[in-house]
């Protein structure tokens, strides 16, 4: 089927796949967190039940368990075991309902921060986990690729104080890194803005006011990931460009004489792929926050909600997010992977048999 | 639960607080970048204040659960949006007006005019019907916030009284006698309740089919009908602003018609520890309410406290060990004095928790703090307590027969009771990343393996402990009885430590006495402590009262269910007079040291001036 559209068939192939791990994904992501003995509704007991008798705490109880989904409902009322207990609803029992709310686009309520719809709170969050995170990565990898490409081609002096220079860098932790910067520009100096997304006395709006405060206070958190990253790039890009200059491809092109711009161009191509799947990685993972940064320099974003959701069992949030999270990192890989298909000479050559049958 | 510190601090941030605290020596507060003119909340109008709120704002609807919502509906007697009928003032233990006016408290009732000024922001007047609407709900909906209180008045009656010539509304709390007969859990009933609009909240109720979870989920936003001197303007999850509201009726009845002095007042959510103490060096935040070591370090860059030199803050909450006595060795209380005798108490005063604590004397009462302080017997701590002291400890413990049985390297292995059983390690559950409560374990621990007693740190996520202090899933659990200094203060905290009234078995939730101390139905039952935990609130005669007290704080020594710690602010409170000066310390204190929204310190607003 399909064999006279070798491409399409291999998009077809890898989307398959795709859609797989994604099922797979949604329902792991959905069991881990009720593996535990500790159920979320227990947390919001613990922190509610003072000043309640018990009968009432267990009526609240059984209202949240209720209203999560935790027990089995029959027109409006509770399910009871013959003793009057709720009876709990099975984790396939809740999956499926759970599939359902996806299909209508309810993602659920936050345990944490009831009664805010965990949709709300990823919107709030996203655009300054993806300000934050989208252009470091996509600038990191690209002056990385760069400087590593050419510190590999180049060799002698430059490379000898950038190939240190990277390695300090990508081995730096982020928040020590992170901590230096705020510790040097903004408490000794105290030319940039030490916390925050944008000024303490703003309100985000479609302003000039918000939006040049906004880049001010972009400035620390986008060094202190986008350095590193970027060191790190070059490093992984200088070896793989050191490995592909002593294949046998390069040496033969250069008993042949072609132009140095042109065996460049080769080198690049070759050792850009595995950079190229790192990249992807990274794109797809950044969703989740930059949960560090964001706690150093008390940056909005979408990780510190990820944490708490984490530690209190939160459900609704935990597979929202890992949902969010598994979607872009799927997304980011398929886009990879059509494009290797195309800038890989093997993968085209796979193609080209894949037509001769 | 335990707001006012919640360090969830990396040790990063330990280390960032230390880099700043150690360097720039004769840098003076910062004059960070500000632009006055483009800002909708001029800096020189606005008050910046933090530590009430810590995740994103959720809820403002003061009907929803008291965990669901945000500052400054939610959780702690926060007065700027609504207000209570009095307030409770810790530092002199009185009343003081607010929606109402305390006209006498007995044993039998607690007599309250609502101020005639009082009004709400549509221009009604604060009724009775506002005050019985929230005091009363329980009655309706037992899940109600506060439901349980409810059953500890019969009913509250309302009569017309003139006060010089002005009619006012006179409501009585009529204390029920029979069962809970507690007139000072009314008390803090009164303070801590916050009243709510009666005709805003009765309709919404009618609307929802009387369905009080409907209710609880309505958004409400800054058009909200409020009586306090403030609304909301704006929240983000970056922040929440304030707005005043300049027709608040109290500024004329209360303060003589003076105005809260910041327009605003901005509460930023940060994220970690680190960044209060940051923001407030350099002069962002006005005052905080958070755990920050070593604050003298601060003092330089301006960050003050109530008091200028060790123990910087006033006291008034007392951490302890809860002991499981349900089962061995804990069971066993001179396995328990012997723990007591074990720990030692200036190392934790002056490493766990930054030499903010006065010195610590046996027993449940805290020497010399507050209006507490004067039921401490201080020979009864001599001859009744146990102090550190490591040869006693080990005394006790070989008194009674146990052994430590230490491994080649002389380090312990484990411990055996007197018929040769080993016996198993004990865990002292507390959250994780709480820096100061983790270090109060780690100190502790240290102190009672030398002792030879075989105690390890048991930290757990917060979530995970939550659960288990209620339901007794622990060997030793670390947890702090007072969330404020209340009305029923230490009463509340011996009926926190001892009760078993509520009693119920390991692994059933109790609000109470989590170590399950004094078993009703056991053989050992001591009556004498329930007796006086029923008697002492009713008690009016100040000699009889110190006697009960010092009845019940002896046999909580000679008994120690719990080990007390270290004698903690009741809320951290540190301030910066940068912007805003005016603030409340030792050497003036006209208000409690607590953030100008919480209770009686709510009047500091009005104190409070600009920074010449």
């Amino acid at each position: 089927m399909l064999k006279q559209y070798p491409t399409l068939r291999y998009i077809l192939q890898r989307g398959g796949w795709y859609f797989i791990t994604f099922v797979v994904a949604v329902a792991i992501n959905f069991y881990l967190p009720r593996l535990g003995s500790n159920n979320p509704v227990k947390i919001i007991m613990g922190n509610t039940s003072q000043g309640l008798s018990s009968e009432a705490v267990k009526e609240k109880e059984e209202k949240y368990l209720k209203e999560f989904g935790l027990v089995k409902v029959k027109n409006g009322k509770i399910v009871r075991n013959e003793d009057g207990s709720p009876v709990k609803a099975s984790i396939l029992e809740q999956f499926i309902s759970y599939v359902g709310m996806c299909f209508k686009g309810d993602l659920g309520t936050s345990f944490q921060k009831y009664p805010k719809k965990v949709l709300d709170v990823i919107k709030d969050a996203v655009p300054w986990t993806i300000a934050l995170q989208l252009p470091t990565i996509l600038f990191g990898w690209i002056v990385g690729n760069v400087l590593g490409a050419l510190a590999a081609y180049k060799r002698g002096i430059f490379d000898r104080v950038f190939f240190p220079v990277s390695l300090l860098l990508s081995s730096l932790p982020f928040f020590v890194f992170g901590m230096l910067l705020v510790y040097q520009f903004a408490v000794v100096w105290d030319c940039f803005p030490a916390m925050g997304g944008y000024a303490g006395d703003l309100i985000p709006t479609f302003s000039w006011t918000f939006f040049s405060s906004a880049a001010y206070h972009y400035v620390l958190p986008f060094f202190s990931i986008f350095l590193i990253a970027a060191g790190g790039q070059a490093i992984g890009m200088r070896s793989m460009g050191i490995y592909e200059l002593g294949t046998d491809y390069i040496k033969y092109a250069k008993w042949l004489g072609l132009k140095e711009t042109r065996i460049i161009a080769y080198l690049f191509r070759n050792a850009m792929l595995p950079q190229l799947t790192g990249l992807a990685l990274s794109l797809g993972t950044m969703i989740g926050g930059a949960l560090i940064t964001e706690m150093i320099f008390s940056y909005p974003g979408l990780g510190m909600a990820m944490l708490t959701a984490i530690q209190n069992n939160n459900y609704p949030m935990i597979q929202g997010c890992t949902l969010l999270i598994t979607v872009c990192v799927l997304i980011a890989n398929f886009t990879v992977d059509i494009l290797i298909g195309f800038l890989d000479p093997r993968v085209k050559a796979g193609l080209q048999i894949g037509k001769g049958n | 639960m335990n707001r006012n510190f919640k360090f969830k601090g990396l040790i990063a941030g330990a280390l960032l607080c230390g880099l700043i605290g150690c360097g720039g020596g004769e840098k003076k507060a910062s004059t960070t970048k500000e632009s006055d003119a483009g800002s909708p909340f001029p800096r020189s109008k606005t008050l910046y204040l933090a530590g009430s709120q810590w995740g994103d704002p959720t809820t403002f609807n003061p009907m929803a659960d008291i965990w669901a919502s945000t500052w400054p509906v939610g959780k702690g007697a926060f007065n700027l949006v609504y207000e209570p009928l009095l307030s409770f003032n810790a530092l002199d233990g009185k009343f003081e007006p607010c929606l109402g006016t305390l006209v006498s408290k007995s044993g039998d009732e607690i007599v309250i005019d609502i101020n005639p000024e009082a009004k709400w922001s549509d221009g009604q007047k604060v009724t009775s019907a506002d005050v019985k609407f929230i005091n009363e709900i329980g009655r309706r909906f037992k899940d109600a916030p506060t439901a349980i209180n409810a059953e500890y008045f019969t009913e509250i009656k309302v009569e017309k009284v003139q006060n010089n010539g002005v009619e006012t509304e006179r409501l009585t709390f009529v204390v029920e006698k029979k069962v809970r007969n507690n007139p000072l859990i009314v008390l803090d009933h009164i303070t801590q309740t916050r009243i709510y609009p009666a005709h805003v909240w009765e309709k919404a109720l009618a609307d929802n089919g009387n369905d009080l979870s409907a209710v609880q989920k309505i958004q409400v936003d800054g058009s909200a009908v409020v009586s306090g001197p403030y609304k909301t303007e704006a929240a983000t999850n970056e922040k929440i602003v304030l707005k005043r509201r300049d027709d608040y009726w109290g500024n004329k009845a209360l303060f003589g018609g003076k105005m809260p002095a910041p327009e605003f007042i901005i509460h930023p959510i940060f994220k970690s520890n680190d960044a209060f103490a940051i923001a407030l060096q350099k002069g962002e935040l006005d005052g905080s309410q958070t755990f920050i070591p070593r604050i003298w370090m601060k003092q330089k860059d301006g960050v003050k406290t109530w008091f200028d030199q060790a123990p910087y803050f006033l006291a008034g909450a007392l951490p302890i060990f809860v002991m499981n006595t349900t089962k061995a060795p804990t069971n066993d209380k001179n396995f328990r004095r012997a723990m007591a005798a074990a720990i030692n108490y200036n190392d934790v005063k002056e490493l766990a928790v930054s030499g903010y604590s006065p010195d610590i004397q046996p027993g449940l009462i805290m020497a010399g703090i507050g209006m507490e302080g004067k039921y401490f017997n201080a020979d009864d701590a001599k001859q009744f307590g146990v102090s550190y002291d490591p040869a006693l400890a080990k005394k006790i413990l070989a008194d009674a027969g146990y052994k430590s049985v230490y491994k080649a390297d002389g380090t312990l292995d484990y411990m055996t009771d007197k018929k040769g059983t080993k016996l198993p390690t004990l865990f002292i559950k507390s959250p994780a990343g709480w820096s100061d409560w983790e270090a109060i374990v780690t100190i502790a621990v240290k102190g009672l393996r030398a002792a030879g007693i075989d105690a390890r740190e048991g930290f757990v996520d917060a979530s995970l402990y939550w659960p288990a202090r209620g339901s007794g899933d622990f060997d030793i659990l670390l947890t702090k009885p007072d969330n404020a200094v209340l009305p029923s203060t230490p009463w509340s905290r011996f009926f926190q430590v001892m009760t078993s009234s509520t009693w119920r078995p390991i692994g059933q939730n109790m609000n109470e006495n989590y170590g399950r101390y004094n078993n009703p139905k056991s053989k050992e039952f001591n009556p004498m402590v329930e007796k006086l935990l029923k008697e002492i609130p009713t008690i009016s005669d100040p000699a009889k009262l110190a006697e009960a007290y010092r009845a019940l704080n002896k046999i909580f020594m000679m008994e120690q269910p719990a080990i007390p710690l270290a004698y903690l602010p009741e809320q951290f409170y540190e301030f910066s007079e940068s912007r805003w000066t005016g603030w409340p310390t030792a050497a003036n204190p006209y208000a409690p040291p607590l953030l100008p929204w919480v209770g009686a310190s709510t009047k500091i607003l009005w104190q409070l001036q600009l920074a010449k």
